[in-house]
């Protein structure tokens, strides 16, 4: 799927003329939500992995996985949003990023795609919605909406 | 670039820490030996020409003087200087090197050098000039050579010597008295090479020289401007052009060769004949060549201390590289790695109920060489302690100057080796203690020694020993110790006592010394008492998973120790079980463990639960309630207890189950984790085990501090 084939958005008017720069997104599902991470974040996608607890920690710090030798922290990121969590099925996965050098897992509950997304049709939450952890979204089309995770403040200091 | 700059970092911190040793020693003796002022000459011959090929300027200017200062020297031998020049020497170079090492701290922090070095070359040049004054009978050559090496530029009125400074003009010294001109066969092609077979070749034979053009072995062009101009070499004496024609003599394709002499006097000599040199062929074919960098007249002492310099450097020179602490870090990382995976090979469950005899007796010698290995890749990153041993005595010569008190510094044991990590982190703490000892310890005037029936002169012991996995280093004074009942009345003026004076027993006095807020110096002192005192020592070697304690007599001085585990990369462990978790618990830490009845067990006042071993009662600190943990083992009489010890907290845990010991690669939680304080739970790191899994390792001290927070 390509996103230049929706033109049905507020922002494709001031497109005209300009360059396209579009950035790739892999796009996953939490809690009924699609939610996008820019692939440039990604490392790979696992499953089924053992993951050890950690003692003392908010509730959506799921614990530590050993991956090929590396101890990377995991977090649901279903908690993390404050949303109720759920048992993990066979479709849950870990999605490893790399953040400005800082590798953590996300668990999520399912992975979509991975799509070509025009970074001038991404708008900002509108302020009445905002929410933690989404630095945009757009609209695609089959009528879905795409929010996008910020990564950064995912692994901010507190 | 970066890579050419960290080289050159490199270079010029060791060759001055070289020098503080160096000048240490020789001012220990009150005396140069001609190897010494060998040795600084090369150094700051080094210093200068890096730093002029990296262009800071002021470094390269600094050690510019002290080199010409030390050409001097060792022209005019070092009788021309009484004790008094002596002693002034000794403060200049101090100083000299102080204002080296504090440019070269600018550059590793990226600070603009700072441009007004005036002073100091000021103190250098009229230091030189006292001493040429000083020796009259030689003052004419003295002025001649002082005009030339004061002010850079050459008297120039031998051609010969401008040829070589025009050429050079991006190398600063032409101040060596002799030069020797090879031309080379006509024709012979890949001059610049051949000049470097000479280099090479002189180089072997141990002699002291420049040469130039000096990028002979990278610059190809270079050949046309030895075909041009021939090829120099400088040396310093004329036993070196000696030995050095020696040498030539017997490289191909030279054609003429010619020895000149820089200054005022020149001689051409065309072919110097090949006899004549009976005395220096033998010379220069033993290996005591290298003492021809030394005037001929200090003879008496040069043999011997020529052949310490061989047997001293030269050895260390070729057995020793540098290496990036990084690359050490990933391959004790991937050795790891191969260790795990080794054990998880060879037991994997696919191989139960096999009878693999060929497979089994690979998997014995693979384990073996994994062994080893992994015995290596430790040790690379294991370092004697030494270098930060040997920065304290400079500290104790500065404060012995400072305070006016006589100390000697006596150290032991300076071999012994620690992970480099450690000995990074030990290096304040210990300067810290030794200028507390300085400040604090050692007597204000000998004549208090005296009184007290101790050796006017101070002493401070340094020294570090092996036990098992750990290192301890003590640093003790015999000075007048500590007064418990000043440092009582001290505590309880700043409020930190936590109960009533007199129920401090004198190791918990002296434990006082180490809390925050506590410093018994009323007054600021240069070196000590600055507020932040024994605490932040106190946390410095505790983050390196050290504890520190401190005995003192009064009277008869007092004695620091530090505990030190060797390194921090692999621990013996205990592997224990708490529902499905496992964690890991420093042998070193546990005392004993041990199934306990229920009626031994007894309750507090605010109902926790204590228990007795031997004659003592400890707490017990239940890890599942602790780490909310679902487990089956809530009975005390299910589990285990686990009498565990760090530093001054000692407790028992209880667990579910031993599940063995195991030797482990610590691995530090993820940086992440830091942001939910991860490390004041009670947990200090992790380990893979062979199967795969992660265990928690448990940090006794901050366990039990992460319990009693909870209430």
């Amino acid at each position: 799927m390509s996103a230049d084939t929706v033109q049905n958005t507020t922002n494709t008017v001031l497109e005209e003329g300009t360059p396209v720069s579009t950035e790739r997104f892999l796009t996953f599902s939490s809690n009924g939500l699609n939610i996008g991470v820019s692939t440039n974040y990604v490392i790979e996608i696992i499953t089924n992995h053992m993951i050890t607890m950690l003692p003392l920690v908010p509730d959506y710090v799921k614990g530590i996985i050993n991956l090929r030798g590396q101890i990377i922290p995991i977090i649901d990121i279903r908690l993390r949003m404050g949303k109720p969590s759920i048992d993990y099925t066979s479709s849950t996965c870990i999605i490893v990023l790399n953040i400005n050098s800082i590798q953590i897992g996300i668990v999520v509950d399912d992975v979509q795609q991975v799509m070509d997304i025009d970074q001038s049709r991404i708008s900002p939450v509108p302020v009445e919605n905002q929410q933690e952890l989404i630095s945009g979204m757009v609209s695609s089309d089959m009528h879905s909406v795409i929010l996008f995770l910020d990564c950064e403040r995912l692994v901010e200091t507190y | 670039m970066d890579n050419m700059l960290e080289m050159y970092l490199y270079e010029t911190n060791t060759l001055l820490e070289q020098l503080d040793e160096l000048l240490i020693e020789a001012e220990k003796n009150k005396d140069f030996t001609t190897n010494d002022v060998n040795e600084i000459f090369r150094s700051m011959h080094t210093i200068k020409g890096s730093s002029a090929m990296m262009e800071f300027s002021t470094l390269m200017e600094i050690a510019h003087h002290i080199e010409d200062l030390f050409f001097y020297i060792r022209e005019n031998g070092l009788d021309s200087m009484d004790e008094s020049h002596k002693n002034e020497l000794f403060n200049l170079m101090f100083q000299s090197t102080d204002a080296l090492r504090s440019e070269v701290e600018k550059i590793e922090n990226d600070e603009p050098l700072s441009t007004n070095i005036d002073s100091i070359i000021t103190n250098i040049n009229s230091f030189l000039e006292k001493i040429s004054a000083s020796e009259g009978s030689s003052s004419e050559s003295n002025s001649a050579k002082e005009e030339k090496t004061a002010d850079s530029t050459q008297p120039a009125d031998e051609q010969k010597i401008a040829v070589i400074n025009q050429e050079l003009a991006g190398v600063p010294k032409s101040d060596l008295p002799y030069f020797i001109r090879i031309n080379f066969e006509q024709g012979s092609g890949m001059e610049h090479l051949r000049a470097f077979m000479i280099v090479t070749a002189l180089k072997d034979s141990d002699l002291q020289f420049e040469f130039y053009p000096n990028d002979v072995e990278t610059n190809s062009e270079s050949s046309e401007v030895i075909v041009e101009n021939g090829f120099y070499i400088g040396l310093s004496s004329n036993k070196d052009v000696e030995s050095a024609l020696h040498v030539i003599k017997e490289q191909n394709s030279v054609e003429t060769y010619e020895v000149i002499e820089n200054a005022s006097l020149k001689q051409d000599k065309p072919e110097t004949p090949a006899p004549a040199q009976n005395s220096t062929s033998s010379e220069s074919s033993s290996d005591s060549g290298s003492a021809s960098a030394s005037p001929a007249q200090k003879s008496s002492s040069a043999p011997a201390a020529a052949h310490n310099n061989t047997g001293n450097n030269t050895p260390v020179k070729q057995s020793l590289i540098s290496v990036n602490l990084s690359k050490l870090d990933s391959l004790v990382a991937i050795v790891g790695e191969i260790v795990i995976t080794e054990s998880m090979v060879t037991s994997s469950p696919d191989l139960q109920n096999l009878k693999l005899d060929n497979f089994m007796k690979s998997a014995r010698q693979l384990r073996k060489l994994t062994d080893d290995l992994q015995d290596i890749a430790m040790s690379l990153r294991m370092v004697p302690v030494a270098g930060t041993f040997q920065k304290m005595n400079r500290i104790v010569r500065d404060m012995k100057k400072k305070l006016n008190k006589d100390v000697r510094l006596t150290i032991i044991g300076e071999n012994t080796e620690v992970d480099k990590t450690i000995v990074d982190s030990i290096g304040d703490p210990i300067m810290h203690i030794v200028r507390n000892s300085m400040d604090h310890g050692i007597e204000e005037t000998a004549e208090q020694r005296i009184a007290a029936g101790k050796d006017p002169q101070g002493e401070i012991i340094l020294s570090a020993t092996h036990t098992g996995s750990e290192v301890i280093i003590s640093i003790s004074d015999d000075g007048q110790g500590m007064d418990p009942d000043k440092i009582l009345a001290k505590a309880e003026r700043n409020g930190i006592l936590t109960k009533p004076a007199y129920e401090y027993s004198q190791k918990e006095i002296l434990a006082l010394l180490m809390l925050p807020g506590f410093s018994t110096n009323e007054e600021v002192t240069e070196f000590s008492g600055r507020g932040v005192g024994m605490d932040v020592v106190k946390k410095n070697v505790e983050s390196v998973g050290g504890t520190i304690t401190i005995t003192s007599e009064l009277g008869k001085g007092s004695c620091t120790t530090l505990k030190i585990p060797l390194t921090m990369a692999i621990a013996d462990g205990m592997e224990v079980s708490v529902g499905n978790s496992m964690f890991t618990i420093p042998i070193a830490n546990i005392r004993q463990s041990f199934k306990t009845k229920q009626e031994d067990v007894i309750l507090d006042a605010s109902g926790n639960e204590i228990i007795k071993c031997l004659d003592d009662f400890y707490p017990i600190i239940r890890v599942h309630e602790l780490y909310n943990i679902e487990t089956d083992v809530t009975n005390i009489e299910d589990g285990i207890l686990i009498w565990v010890e760090a530093a001054d907290k000692s407790y028992c845990l209880f667990v579910d189950d031993l599940l063995g010991e195991q030797q482990v690669v610590v691995k530090p939680l993820p940086p992440f984790l830091s942001n939910f304080n991860i490390k004041t739970s009670g947990i200090s790191g992790c380990t893979i085990l062979g199967d795969g899994n992660i265990s928690l390792i448990l940090d006794i001290r901050t366990l039990y501090a992460a319990f009693y927070n909870q209430y």
